[in-house]
């Protein structure tokens, strides 16, 4: 599919619980430069809705979530 | 629209803490207002399976017959799933109604409303 999205880097929160799958996301998303793009895997259920008000508040962008077995997949592009 | 948040702490071992939020999430949907509940800390027992059923005081209807209306009413209930996890719990076999969230959606919640009521 054309909508396959290449990530310029991943972070593994699978296994973690909140406050952590925010504090690294933050923190591997300051890594990446502007434009490009976070993939972050997360089996805590409360990261769907977090992730989503995190990337609001900050001013990044949720391209897209997949839900596949328990695990939550984002792609978020950093966009300042 | 207008907003208040209501959070909810009190658990099953203070019942006359629990209906408040119900009674005032229904009657702020009837007011226009928008009207979110967030459960933590000992409020996250209450949305166990069957959990609220067992509360019911004085002349008030089963805690539970209220959280069905205020649902009915519009009201969103948001749930820290993790606050089980201070009790030693297991998690799972929560209501369904809720939305499983943490720390930044309750956050974002309490900076979006224009009111923040704690019970």
């Amino acid at each position: 599919m054309s909508e396959n999205i290449v990530p310029d880097a991943e972070l593994d929160c699978v296994g973690l619980y909140c406050p952590m799958p925010i504090s690294l996301t933050k923190e591997e998303i300051e890594k990446i430069g502007v434009g490009q793009i976070l993939r972050v895997d997360a089996d805590d259920p409360a990261a769907e809705e977090d992730i989503t008000r995190w990337a609001k508040r900050t001013g990044n962008e949720v391209l897209k979530i997949e839900k596949e077995g328990g695990i939550l997949t984002f792609f978020i592009k950093r966009l300042k | 629209m207008t907003k208040i948040l209501y959070v909810q702490t009190s658990g099953p071992d203070t019942p006359e803490r629990t209906y408040a939020p119900m009674i005032l999430g229904a009657t702020a949907r009837a007011m226009d207002i928008e009207a979110s509940v967030f459960f933590m800390i000992k409020g996250a027992l209450l949305l166990k399976n069957g959990e609220a059923e067992k509360i019911q005081l004085g002349d008030f209807p089963p805690l539970k017959e209220m959280m069905d209306q205020a649902l009915a009413a519009g009201v969103t209930f948001y749930l820290c799933e993790q606050s089980v996890a201070l009790f030693g719990l297991p998690k799972g076999d929560f209501i369904p109604e809720a939305t499983v969230a943490g720390g930044a959606t309750l956050n974002d919640l309490a900076l979006e409303a224009d009111t923040v009521l704690s019970f």
